[in-house]
């Protein structure tokens, strides 16, 4: 490393340091004890350093109170909603890339055209369909409506594209079917196209917001995303504030853990998720 | 399982190809199409969601008059200097793009697209009502400009720290990586923790930001209920949470710049701040229209920021576009009026959609 480049390094650490604070505030929170936070938050530098420390919160939170059911809740609509997507992004992709069929073309644009609705033009229709069907309140209600949007298929047809013609030629003079390449052939070496696309989804469905808003109303069916934001606007009152970090910081773990051990595939997953939809 | 391996092997090419593309199809027909021309339907009628709910007849085909309620109004005039500063930018825009199309300094679908927006500034921002006129809707074109404000904000700060920060981070090293990782981190965040953080960060009482304050001497700022910094407020907080993904984004861009224009340059001793006005940020241009785009369309969408830490307020100042789609549709229960301005949001995003696409096409060229 030349003098250069450290000096560069310390003097980014400076907003790096920055940038970790309000992370560090919440978890640092998080550890201190309600009645010492209602007093003062900066106990002990600034409040960065747990001390007095407790682990009161989080015993707390799995006591009583619906924090491990949201989590719960999150964790079952996240699921599904990632294995959904990975099976119609997976079929419909392949079959866009690699096969011949009449009104390939027409198809492909209708499916390029969806990439232009945000979810935010179509939640109100969406709401009304839900309600005529009885559908709010479920798991699978917080699921399908992601299930439409076709930016998986776009990531699985271009990663489709780039394996080459003749494995597929030779599986099929051995007389193989199109299903079976599929899934025998093609699904295998998609893995890591599957793997960022699983992550893309799994952290937009952990995060997601104002569709859970609107079709959760039954707060046994909140997700934690949904629930963190409902005990947040009255935290200092009811709960004590290190409650409702530690709240923040349960709803945290997934998708930061996802990020520490799979950081390669998240960084390919939102570039892609966010250059292209 | 003789039965399975024989049906599959028996379908045609195309049969084979309609049976994967089937499952995407039923649902996206199902879940997206539909609902958006059920939107585009529902924005033609007297809706309310009560009323509806209960007595599926009782909705009215009104044609195009929530388009109305919620953009016209009585008596509405149109003049050059209704809100002069904001037109003469739209002007200098117009003219600008007008420069850089003819000299090629823009592509020309950029400059085209540059020029309709900065177009549609000057006619939009010039109307106002007359004398006797008023809108039908106090509240929509303030929001809108709210939404536009907080954009202006939000892009423009991202964009910036993101292309210092990525420009210092590209070398290789594992220091150099972690810090990397350290400013991508707030970026896997939900929104509800990215408010809960920095609802209390911007306490007056018991924030981080007043306690720093406090320790020297000066007196906290009421961040979330003072007019004047509520809007900054949720910029900071926007800015902290989605700089992680322009940061990728212009490391990615950087990549692709060759070493050797470096070396050449540094011969010639342009190095640092000279190397990378000269060599950086043109070859990065494209980059940066798209990170541009990108952060216009993300943030155009701003919802939860708005609703979770400020509720919209103080005095409706960080009311945004899709909180008042919200509000209306399920506070007022106006699902109409509320479908009509989620029309307007489509128009709108498309539009940035369609020149993103347009720029995007031409990177992979």
């Amino acid at each position: 490393m030349t003098r250069g480049t450290s000096w560069l390094v310390i003097a980014l650490a400076i907003p790096a340091f920055l940038w970790l604070v309000p992370t560090l505030w919440m978890v640092s929170l998080s550890f201190q004890p309600n009645d010492v936070l209602a007093r003062t938050t900066s106990s002990t530098a600034l409040g960065l350093v747990p001390w007095p420390f407790t682990a009161e919160n989080y015993a707390a939170l799995f006591a009583f109170g619906q924090t491990p059911w949201w989590f719960l809740n999150s964790l079952i609509v996240a699921t599904g909603m990632t294995l959904g997507v990975l099976a119609v992004s997976t079929t419909a992709g392949y079959a866009l890339a690699r096969l011949e069929f009449p009104f390939k073309k027409t198809i492909a644009t209708i499916c390029l055209i969806g990439l232009m609705v945000p979810e935010q033009a179509v939640f109100i229709p969406l709401y009304t369909m839900f309600a005529d069907f009885g559908w709010h309140n479920s798991y699978h209600a917080l699921i399908l409506p992601r299930m439409a949007v076709p930016i998986g298929v776009f990531l699985m047809m271009q990663f489709f594209r780039a394996i080459p013609q003749d494995i597929e030629e030779a599986a099929r003079l051995d007389g193989v079917g199109w299903l079976q390449i599929f899934w025998h052939v093609m699904l295998p070496l998609a893995r890591p196209a599957m793997m960022t696309l699983a992550i893309l989804t799994f952290l937009y469905a952990w995060n997601d917001y104002l569709w859970p808003l609107v079709s959760a109303q039954q707060r046994e069916y909140f997700t934690i995303t949904l629930g963190l934001a409902s005990i947040q606007s009255n935290f200092a009152q009811s709960e004590g504030l290190g409650r409702v970090m530690a709240s923040g910081v349960i709803a945290s773990l997934p998708v930061v853990v996802l990020f520490l051990i799979f950081q390669r595939y998240v960084v390919q997953a939102m570039t892609a998720g966010g250059t292209k939809g | 399982m003789p039965l399975r391996p024989k049906i599959g092997r028996s379908l045609s090419q195309a049969q084979a190809a309609y049976a994967l593309l089937l499952p995407f199809l039923a649902v996206y027909a199902l879940f997206l199409i539909y609902p958006f021309f059920r939107g585009v339907w529902i924005s033609l009628h007297d809706w309310n969601l009560l009323e509806v709910a209960f007595n599926p007849a009782a909705k009215e085909y009104v044609g195009l008059r929530n388009y109305e309620r919620v953009m016209w109004g009585k008596d509405i005039e149109w003049s050059l200097f209704a809100a002069p500063l904001i037109q003469l930018a739209g002007l200098a825009a117009l003219a600008g793009a007008a420069f850089t199309g003819w000299t090629g300094r823009l592509s020309r679908p950029t400059a085209l697209a540059l020029g309709v927006v900065a177009a549609l500034v000057v006619l939009i921002a010039g109307l106002h009502p007359g004398e006797e006129g008023r809108w039908y809707d106090r509240r929509f074109w303030p929001t809108v400009g709210n939404t536009l404000v907080f954009v202006g904000l939000a892009v423009p700060g991202v964009t910036l720290s993101a292309l210092v920060l990525a420009a210092a981070l590209n070398r290789e090293s594992r220091a150099m990586a972690a810090l990397r990782t350290l400013f991508f981190l707030s970026q896997v965040l939900s929104v509800t923790v990215v408010t809960l953080i920095w609802q209390i960060m911007f306490s007056p009482r018991q924030g981080l930001i007043a306690n720093i304050t406090e320790l020297f001497g000066g007196t906290p700022i009421n961040w979330l209920t003072d007019a004047q910094f509520a809007m900054a407020a949720i910029v900071i907080a926007t800015i902290w949470w989605s700089l992680g993904i322009a940061l990728i984004l212009f490391l990615a861009g950087l990549q692709d710049i060759s070493k050797d224009l470096y070396e050449a340059a540094a011969l010639d001793h342009c190095t640092g701040v000279r190397a990378f006005r000269h060599i950086t940020l043109p070859n990065l241009k494209r980059t940066i229209t798209l990170v541009v785009i990108l952060q216009i369309i993300l943030h155009f969408q701003v919802f939860g920021q708005s609703h979770l830490m400020t509720q919209g307020g103080p005095n409706d100042s960080t009311q945004v576009l899709v909180r008042y789609i919200y509000q209306t549709g399920f506070r007022d229960s106006d699902l109409g009026r509320a479908s009509a301005m989620a029309v307007f949001l489509f128009v709108v995003m498309g539009a940035f959609s369609v020149i993103q696409f347009i720029v995007g096409r031409g990177k992979s060229q």
